[in-house]
């Protein structure tokens, strides 16, 4: 009977406010005239007819692969160019400026610059994920492997792990967690560069069908983009913590050791 | 066999030159056990870092097995002081055990098979699942040893590593060292500043000067060969040892070797 | 001496060296200057640029935007996240809640907020505010709820007050989440003023920057990017500098905790 007790406790937590918030929202929606805010049961309808269709393939998908591609780039150049500039301390005193400058650039800015490079279509679109995304991975990744443990260090240099081993092995596996804060902060940027590196276009993409629907008019499809976006979100979060877990278990067990220790 | 020709090490940083290491020649042949004492700072962890390739000697040279250290020799094991370091993290037990074999390139079952003898060596046996930051120092230490030891190196250089853990691990681990030491035959150089525990382990102890650093004494403990926590150290000829070390060493803080009288 | 300032030479010579790159790679042919102007007339751009009367107000459109964003974001995260992080309840509760809502990508609002402001600065400083606001919330509830429990007991059988242990306990705790907190909002949030005002129109260096791209002037939009780059550095800095301040005193400067 406690345990019933208990689990009807959590899923009350886990559920409660945002079911309370959601009847909030149908509620006052419901008979809304505004011009805006549309009813989210209309929302809801439009979200199906929208998006479960043709479009899931037309503009969903093609958006996701373009963010997967971008979001991989960047993985590889920024890992890669972290590794190589994180372990010589000249190349990382050479570097850190300009570095600190391309940085800075809001990757937004870049759009406009791209495009004259890029030209239009796909290229474009991932060239501006990846001018991005590769910042917050390359600059994690650099401090991760400046980071790395001496005592460590040493330890393989005495048992003579070397090489793609060590690389492997050492650097790699002890910047993960510095790695995968970059990754995570990536991954917000490219979102939003996913989105908007498709407005004001001319092609297929999630942010081109919400300006479509912004731009003539139909408000409730448009929130149903929104309601979409937010999912994505969401959907793509969860995923990263699952990897997150998978590849840095033994990161959480090992900090959770250190604070009962405190 | 490990031989230590003329050693002499300088450090020079930010104007000030520090010699840590005057000069020291000294071997110690197949199969023997060498402690190495001698005051705070006096350049015992240089020492064995030099040995182990980790650092370049000014002047000087060691012979490890016949050949010069250049680099970190094959052949040789370090243990360090700080296990919880020289572990990695990220591998369970066996995995953190059997890393130096991966990297020498030994097949998996090869590999296995050393692992799972030298854990059960220190009595680890059930252990090998478990992620070093689950167990406690001690065990994380005997899981260095193990690594040593799975090694199968031929020459073994300890540095203060039970200088770190609680008295009666200590005990637990002084006499695991010796048992292991003795199964396998490794020369072994055991660096530590307990006068103590130099007497105990020990077929012969190496005092050290303070900086910089001279042999004070090379004194051949002739204790049993059987060495046990209760009986050994109750015995005077114990006594006497370490006391004559104790006064040495006393006698020697704060002069220079060439102030000594005859 | 010369050792301590290798890493400022070396620095030095990075950026130089950068720059010389961009000036030779037009200037041979590698590139088309058409596509990438060489360093030397970007830089000029940039100072005819400096002394017209277009920069200056489109950075502080920028600075005021990023400014005001920032702040409304920081405070209501402040405010929130101690209330929240300070009573159990109210974290369990809204957990769920908060974790749904964070991932929401800000620039899903843009269309909303063209219809609801038009190209004027409040559009922007609602996708401004939004993304920095859980940012800054996130790092908030990490910083209220990481107090040492040895630390709180010995406030509690010091029989410390609510306001001292806000005061000692709480505040000095946090404040390493705070700073990242801030330095985190901050980078998000110039980053959604500029996307602001590049996709809804809301005047700053964003807008000029599609001005002069739109216009062909391709040597001022670089320029204007440049420019762009250097107010995100200056906020770096200066919030490095305040990271730096604040936490003198803190043995170890707390890595980022994973947003």
């Amino acid at each position: 009977m406690r345990v019933l007790g208990i689990v009807a406790g959590r899923i009350g937590l886990l559920f409660g406010l945002p079911a309370i918030l959601v009847a909030i929202w149908w509620l006052a929606s419901a008979d809304s005239e505004h011009f805006l805010f549309r009813p989210l049961p209309d929302i809801l309808v439009a979200f199906r007819e929208t998006w479960l269709g043709p479009r899931l393939v037309e503009d969903l998908l093609p958006s996701l692969s373009r963010l997967a591609q971008g979001y991989a780039a960047s993985l590889v150049l920024g890992i890669g160019a972290g590794v190589l500039i994180g372990s010589s301390r000249t190349l990382r005193a050479l570097v850190e400026p300009v570095l600190e400058l391309l940085r800075a650039i809001p990757p937004p800015a870049l759009i406009p610059l791209i495009g004259l490079f890029a030209g239009i279509g796909d290229t474009r679109r991932i060239v501006i994920i990846i001018a991005g995304c590769v910042w917050p991975i390359l600059l994690n990744t650099v401090e991760g492997v400046r980071a790395v443990d001496e005592v460590l260090a040493d330890t393989c240099r005495s048992y003579r792990v070397r090489g793609l081993s060590r690389l492997r092995h050492l650097v790699l596996r002890s910047a993960s967690p510095q790695i995968m804060t970059g990754a995570r902060q990536a991954l917000a940027i490219g979102i939003i560069l996913m989105v908007i590196s498709e407005l004001q276009r001319t092609d297929r993409g999630i942010g081109y069908t919400v300006e479509q629907f912004q731009t003539s008019f139909r408000y409730p499809e448009m929130w149903s983009g929104v309601l979409l976006l937010g999912l994505l979100g969401v959907a793509l979060s969860l995923l990263f913590r699952l990897a997150d877990r998978e590849i840095l278990g033994w990161y959480h067990g090992l900090r959770a050791t250190q604070k009962e220790s405190r | 066999m490990l031989e230590v020709r003329g050693l002499h090490k300088v450090y020079d940083s930010h104007g000030r030159r520090v010699e840590a290491i005057g000069e020291l020649t000294f071997t110690v042949e197949d199969g023997r056990f060498a402690c190495v004492v001698g005051p705070s700072g006096c350049g015992k962890t240089t020492l064995l870092r030099c040995i182990a390739g980790l650092l370049p000697p000014t002047g000087g040279e060691v012979w490890v097995e016949g050949n010069q250290v250049t680099g970190p020799p094959p052949g040789l094991a370090v243990v360090f002081q700080e296990y919880g370091r020289s572990l990695f993290p990220w591998l369970r037990v066996r995995d953190n055990v059997e890393l130096p074999l991966r990297a020498a390139g030994l097949s998996r079952a090869r590999r296995r098979e050393l692992a799972t003898e030298a854990l059960a060596a220190v009595g680890l046996a059930d252990a090998y699942r478990a992620y070093p930051w689950q167990l406690s120092g001690g065990m994380q230490q005997r899981v260095a040893i193990a690594r040593a030891v799975a090694y199968q190196p031929r020459v073994l250089l300890m540095d203060e590593p039970f200088a770190a853990v609680d008295a009666q691990t200590r005990a637990d681990l002084e006499d695991l060292i010796r048992t292991v030491w003795r199964r396998l035959g490794v020369t072994l150089l055991f660096v530590t500043h307990d006068i103590d525990e130099a007497v105990y382990l020990g077929e012969r102890v190496i005092v050290l000067s303070a900086a910089p650093t001279r042999i004070k004494e090379d004194l051949a403990i002739d204790l049993p060969v059987e060495r046990d926590q209760l009986v050994t150290r109750a015995d005077p000829r114990f006594t006497e040892l370490r006391a004559h070390i104790y006064a040495q060493i006393q006698k020697f803080k704060h002069t220079a070797p060439q102030e000594e009288l005859s | 001496m010369a050792l301590r300032f290798r890493g400022l030479w070396l620095g030095l010579a990075g950026l130089v060296g950068f720059g010389l790159l961009l000036e030779l790679i037009p200037r041979v042919g590698v590139v088309s200057d058409r596509y990438l102007p060489p360093t030397s007339r970007i830089l000029a751009e940039l100072g005819e640029a400096a002394g017209a009367d277009r920069l200056w107000p489109a950075v502080g459109n920028t600075v005021l935007t990023w400014g005001i964003g920032l702040a409304l974001a920081v405070v209501a995260a402040t405010v929130l996240g101690v209330v929240i992080g300070s009573v159990r309840f109210l974290r369990a509760a809204t957990a769920s809640t908060i974790e749904f809502l964070r991932p929401i990508p800000s620039v899903a609002w843009i269309p909303a907020a063209i219809v609801l402001y038009g190209p004027v600065r409040a559009g922007t400083l609602l996708i401004v505010v939004y993304a920095a606001f859980w940012q800054m919330l996130v790092q908030v509830l990490h910083g209220v709820v990481d107090v040492d429990p040895v630390a709180r007991d010995t406030a509690h059988s010091y029989r410390l007050g609510r306001w001292a242990r806000v005061r000692w306990l709480i505040w000095p705790t946090a404040l390493p989440y705070v700073v990242t907190g801030l330095r985190l909002a901050a980078t998000v949030a110039l980053i959604l003023t500029v996307t602001g005002e590049l996709f809804i129109g809301t005047p700053g260096l964003g807008a000029e920057i599609l001005r002069a791209a739109a216009g062909g002037a391709v040597g001022l939009t670089y320029a204007l990017v440049l420019v762009t780059g250097l107010v995100g550095v200056a906020a770096n800095l200066l919030f490095r500098a305040v990271e730096r301040r604040s936490l003198a005193w803190h043995p170890s400067v707390r890595a980022e905790t994973p947003a």
